[in-house]
C-alpha cells in the first residue's frame, strides 16, 4: 500500500490548541505526558503495517502541540483494531490504545466520525449488536442452536434496558444515534 | 656473559590473533645469549609476573625482555617486578608487538610474525648491553598552583590547601567564580547557583593556605615536575586594591558606558568597575581601554589647579573615593607586576565559554529577541540586567511563546563536531524554570536527540514533559524576523513527518561550549596538546583521566572538555588529590635515563649547550679549559646532545650508542 500523506503543506504550531493535551487527558488517555516517542508501540501497531498516516506515537505527539485539525481531518484513528498491542509494549506505560480512544471521544464531539460508525450505533440500539448478521438465524438453526441467540436479540426487556443506559449516554446527547423503531435492520449485515 | 630471559604476551587476542607466539618464543630461545624464552596469556598480571620474577630468582636470568604492548602503560609494571624479584630495574627491555605490530598488521599474520621476530631480536640485542642504573630523587617544593577560579579551580584549591598546602589560585578576571557565577540554577537539583558558589568564593578567598590572584595570568613556567618555576603576570588594575573597599562609589561616578561582559553584553558596565556584586575580591579595576580620561587627563597625570579655588580638579571616580584607592596621578605600569611562584604540581581548570550568537546567521542573531541559552540565564537570575524580571530584550514584555534551538555550533562540521554535553539539561532546566513560574508560557524544544545521561537527570527531562514543555526532533532550519517584533521558527518535526512553523516571542539558542581563549597558548607553556577540538588533553581516558603526559601537570573541568558542575567537581577532586600525592611524598623519582659528559673526551665546543631544549647544559672552565656540564635535575633525556656531539663525550643512559647500534643491526639483519 501507497504511504497516505499524514499532514500536507506547513503545520502551523502557532495555531496548535494548547488545550487538547488537557481534554485527551480527561477522556482516558491520562498518561499521555509520559510518552518520550519512542516509537515502540508504532513497531506492534498493525495501523502502521495497513500504511495509515495517524497511529499511536503519531496522535501522541500531534495531541501534545495541539494538532486538533490536522487529527480531525484525517481517519486513521477509526482504523484502530483495539488490538492493544501498543499497551502491551509501551515502556512508558502511557496505554496509547487508551489514547486513540480518547483522541475518538474528541472526534466525535466534534462530529468528525466516520458515517460506518453510525450504521453501527445503530445496529447497537436496534439489536444490542454493533454487528449484527441478521441472516444467521438459519445456519444456527441448522446445528442445533436456538435461531436467536440468547442476547438482547431474544429478550425484549434486556433491549428495552440497554436502550434506556444508551439514551442517557453521552453519545445520545450528542444525537447521533438513529434511534427509530426500525427493528433488526439489514444493512448492518456482514 | 648476560642471561637474557625473554616473555612474550598473547594479550589475550590482541597479540595472539595476528602473531603466531608459538614461532616467535622459539625464534627467541635460539637468539644469543637468551637463556630461557616463555610466553603467556596476559604476561602483566600476577601469574605472568610471576613467571619473571622465578626464574630471576632461580639465576636462570639476570636480563628481561618482555615482547607485549606499549612501554607508555606497562614498562612501570614490569620494572617494578624485576626490582621486587632483586634485580636492577633497568635491565629491563620491551618490545611493543602490539600498537607496533599485531594491530598494525592485523590482517598480514604471516608478517605480523615475521616482525614480532625482528622487533624481540632487536630488544635482545639491547639488552645485553644494559647497565644497572640507580633512580635519583627530589626534593618537592610543597606548594601548588591553579589556573583558573571557577567551580572546579576553587575545589582543587580548597582540597590542597585543607590538606595543609600552599595554594597560588590564579584568575585572569577581576574575580573568581568563573561561568557558574553567571547561572541563574542548576541541574538536576534546581539549587540557586549563587546560594551554593559564593560561600565557596567567600572559603576561598579567606582561606590562609590559599593566595588568590586574580586578574593575573600565567607568563611563562619553567622547571619540572616536583619544581615549577612559574611566572604569573598580575594586570595593571590602577586601583590601589590595598585601600579599595569594594563600597562601588567610583563606580557610580564613572560616566563611561560599555557592554557588560558578565551580564553578555545585555546592559553596561562603568570604565571602573567591579565583576558583579558578589566578586571575590570585591574590588574595582579600571579598564584603561574603555576609560573617558575625564577632563583630557590620561592616567598618571597631575590633575590641573582650579584657577580660582587652587584646588586641584579630581576625575568622578577619584572624587567619589573615600579611601585614596583610585588615584589618577600615580604613575601605574601598564605592564602590571610579574610575580614568580615556586611550586610543586600544578592544576589546569580554565574552564569554557559559551559560542557567541552572531556566526549563525540563519538564526536571525541581529533580532535582540534571539538570545544565547547564557543570556536567558542571565535574564533569569536575580543578579542579571533585569533583576530576575522575566522579560524580553526588545520591549520588555513577558515572551508567552519561547522555541529552544538546540546543538547550535556543536555536532557542526563548521563549528565544533562534540556534542556540548549540557545543553540538553540546562534547556530543559531553563524552560522548567519559566514554566513553573509562568505555566501559561508556551515552550517549544527543537532538538535532534535529547541525551539526559546522568544521575537524575533522566527524571529531570520526564518532569519537563510533564509539566507541558513541548519537545520536537527536528533542528531548526531558520527564524526569521516578522512585523512586531515576533520571530517565525522554521524546522522539520520528524515525529509528525512535516515541515512546522512556530511564531515565538524569544529565540533561545543553545550554543556551543568551546576552550577557553588561550587555552592552546597555556598548554604551550606548561608543554600539554590540544586534541582537535581544543580542549586539553588527558594522558589516559579512562585510567589516568586527570593527568597529562608532563608529569606534575593536572587538568580538571571544562578544560578537558564540555562537562557539568557535578562532573567538574568530581574531577578537580580527583586532580587535587593526584596533585597531593608527589607533594605529600616529600620527593619524587627521577629516571637515571639522562645525558652524561666524559670530561676528558670533551673538546669544549658548545654545540650541546646551543642544542639542549631544557637550558640544561653550560660550558663551565675547568683547569683552564671549557669543559661541557649538564645539571641533571634540568636533564630530560631527550638525547638530542648525545646525538649532536662530534666528539661522541656524550652518553645517554639507557640508549647508548652501543644499546642502539645492537638493536639496528638486529633490525636490519
Amino acid at each position: 500500500m501507497s504511504e497516505m500523506q499524514a499532514v500536507t503543506g506547513v503545520v502551523n504550531l502557532s495555531a496548535g490548541d494548547p488545550a487538547l493535551a488537557g481534554e485527551i487527558r480527561e477522556l482516558g488517555g491520562a498518561e499521555l505526558l509520559e510518552c518520550i516517542q519512542c516509537a515502540k508501540c508504532a513497531a506492534a501497531c498493525p495501523m502502521v503495517l495497513a500504511g495509515f498516516s495517524f497511529f499511536n506515537k503519531k496522535v501522541i505527539h500531534a495531541i501534545l502541540l495541539g494538532l486538533r485539525e490536522e487529527l480531525l481531518d484525517d481517519s486513521s484513528i477509526w482504523a484502530c483494531q483495539s488490538c492493544n498491542r501498543c499497551t502491551e509494549v509501551c515502556p512508558r506505560e502511557v496505554n496509547p490504545f487508551e489514547v486513540v480512544q480518547a483522541m475518538r471521544r474528541v472526534a466525535i464531539r466534534e462530529f468528525a466520525l466516520p458515517t460506518l460508525s453510525v450504521e453501527g450505533l445503530k445496529s447497537l440500539y436496534d439489536t444490542g449488536h454493533a454487528v449484527y448478521l441478521a441472516g444467521a438465524g438459519n445456519t444456527r438453526a441448522k446445528v442445533g442452536l436456538p435461531e436467536k441467540p440468547p442476547s438482547t436479540v431474544a429478550s425484549k426487556k434486556a433491549l428495552q434496558e440497554l436502550q434506556t443506559i444508551i439514551r442517557n449516554s453521552a453519545l445520545a446527547d450528542l444525537g447521533i444515534i438513529p434511534m427509530g423503531e426500525t427493528g433488526v435492520s439489514e444493512t448492518c449485515e456482514v | 656473559m648476560p642471561r637474557i630471559g625473554v616473555y612474550i604476551c598473547h594479550c589475550g587476542e590482541n597479540i595472539a590473533g595476528a602473531v603466531n607466539v608459538e614461532e616467535v618464543r622459539k625464534y627467541a630461545e635460539q637468539l644469543p645469549e637468551v637463556a630461557i624464552a616463555r610466553d603467556y596469556l596476559f604476561m602483566c598480571s600476577d601469574p605472568g609476573q610471576e613467571l619473571i620474577k622465578q626464574d630471576i630468582r632461580a639465576g636462570l636470568v639476570d636480563r628481561v625482555v618482555v615482547a607485549a604492548c606499549t612501554p607508555r602503560t606497562h614498562e612501570p609494571i614490569f620494572r617494578e617486578a624485576v626490582a621486587e624479584a632483586g634485580l636492577n630495574k633497568y635491565l629491563f627491555e620491551m618490545a611493543n608487538i602490539r600498537d607496533q605490530d599485531s594491530w598494525a598488521h592485523w590482517h598480514d599474520k604471516e608478517g605480523a610474525t615475521a616482525k614480532a621476530k625482528k622487533l624481540v631480536a632487536s630488544a635482545v640485542a639491547k639488552a645485553a648491553f644494559l647497565e644497572p642504573l640507580e633512580d635519583r630523587f627530589v626534593e618537592v617544593t610543597p606548594a601548588a598552583l591553579v589556573v583558573g577560579g571557577g567551580v572546579a579551580g576553587m575545589f582543587a584549591a580548597l582540597d590542597l590547601a585543607g590538606m595543609g598546602y600552599q595554594v597560588y589560585l590564579v584568575e585572569k578576571n577581576p574575580s573568581i567564580g568563573g561561568n557558574m557565577a553567571k547561572l541563574d540554577k542548576t541541574f538536576p537539583t534546581n539549587d540557586c547557583s549563587a546560594c551554593i558558589l559564593t560561600p565557596v568564593m567567600v572559603r576561598v578567598g579567606t582561606h590562609p593556605k590559599i593566595k588568590l590572584l586574580t586578574y593575573s595570568e600565567v607568563e611563562s613556567v619553567e622547571g619540572s615536575f616536583g619544581n615549577f618555576k612559574v611566572k604569573v603576570r598580575r594586570k595593571q588594575t590602577y586601583i590601589d586594591w590595598d585601600k579599595c573597599t569594594g563600597c562601588g562609589d567610583c563606580v557610580n561616578a564613572c560616566p563611561a558606558r560599555i557592554p557588560n561582559e558578565f551580564n553578555e553584553g545585555m546592559d553596561n558596565r562603568r570604565a571602573v568597575y567591579i565583576e558583579f556584586p558578589q566578586a571575590v575580591p570585591k574590588k574595582a579595576v579600571v579598564d584603561l581601554e574603555h576609560c573617558l580620561n575625564c577632563g583630557k587627563r590620561t592616567i598618571g597625570t597631575a590633575p590641573r589647579i582650579h584657577s580660582k579655588t587652587g584646588k586641584p580638579i579630581l576625575a568622578p571616580c577619584e572624587r567619589a573615593c573615600k579611601t585614596g584607592a583610585c588615584d589618577r596621578s600615580k604613575a601605574y605600569d601598564p605592564e602590571g607586576e610579574i610575580i614568580e611562584l615556586a611550586v610543586g604540581t600544578i592544576i589546569v581548570t580554565t574552564g569554557y565559554r559559551v559560542m557567541d550568537k552572531a556566526p549563525f546567521k540563519e538564526y536571525s542573531p541581529q533580532s535582540p529577541n534571539v538570545v544565547t541559552a547564557m543570556q536567558l540565564e542571565r535574564i533569569l537570575s536575580a543578579t542579571g540586567p533585569t533583576a530576575g524580571h522575566f522579560e524580553r530584550p526588545s520591549d520588555k514584555e513577558k515572551p508567552k511563546t519561547i522555541a529552544f534551538v538546540s546543538c547550535v555550533g556543536s555536532r557542526d562540521k563548521r563549528h565544533h563536531t562534540y556534542c556540548s554535553k549540557v545543553c540538553c539539561m540546562y534547556m530543559l532546566k531553563e524552560a522548567r524554570l519559566i514554566k513553573e513560574k509562568y505555566p501559561e508560557t508556551d515552550i517549544y524544544i527543537f532538538f535532534i536527540d535529547v541525551r539526559t545521561a546522568g544521575k537524575d537527570f533522566e527524571e529531570y527531562y520526564n518532569y519537563c514533559r510533564n509539566l507541558g514543555i513541548k519537545m520536537l526532533r527536528g533542528r531548526v532550519g531558520g527564524v526569521d524576523e516578522l512585523p512586531g517584533d515576533r520571530l517565525r521558527v522554521r524546522a522539520y518535526d520528524v515525529d509528525l513527518g512535516a515541515p512546522v512553523e512556530l511564531e515565538a516571542d524569544l529565540v533561545v539558542l543553545a550554543t556551543a561550549i568551546e576552550p577557553a581563549p588561550g587555552l592552546a597558548e597555556l598548554g604551550r607553556k606548561l608543554g600539554i596538546t590540544c586534541g582537535s577540538e581544543g580542549f586539553l588533553k588527558e594522558m589516559h581516558t579512562k585510567l589516568y583521566p586527570v593527568e597529562t603526559p608532563v608529569r606534575g601537570v593536572y587538568i580538571a573541568g571544562c578544560a578537558q572538555g564540555p562537562k557539568d558542575i557535578p562532573e567538574a567537581v568530581s574531577q578537580a577532586r580527583a586532580a587535587s588529590s593526584a596533585a597531593a600525592v608527589p607533594l605529600t611524598f616529600g620527593k619524587i623519582v627521577v629516571e637515571p635515563l639522562i645525558s652524561e659528559v666524559n670530561q676528558r673526551k670533551c673538546s669544549g665546543c658548545g654545540t650541546c649547550e646551543k642544542l639542549c631544549p631544557y637550558s640544561a647544559i653550560k660550558l663551565v672552565e675547568d683547569k683552564g679549559r671549557l669543559r661541557s656540564h649538564i645539571d641533571e635535575a634540568l636533564c630530560a633525556g631527550c638525547g638530542v646532545c648525545a646525538a649532536a656531539c662530534p666528539s661522541g663525550a656524550i652518553t645517554l643512559h639507557g640508549f647508548t650508542n652501543a644499546q642502539i647500534s645492537a638493536q639496528i643491526k638486529a633490525l636490519a639483519s
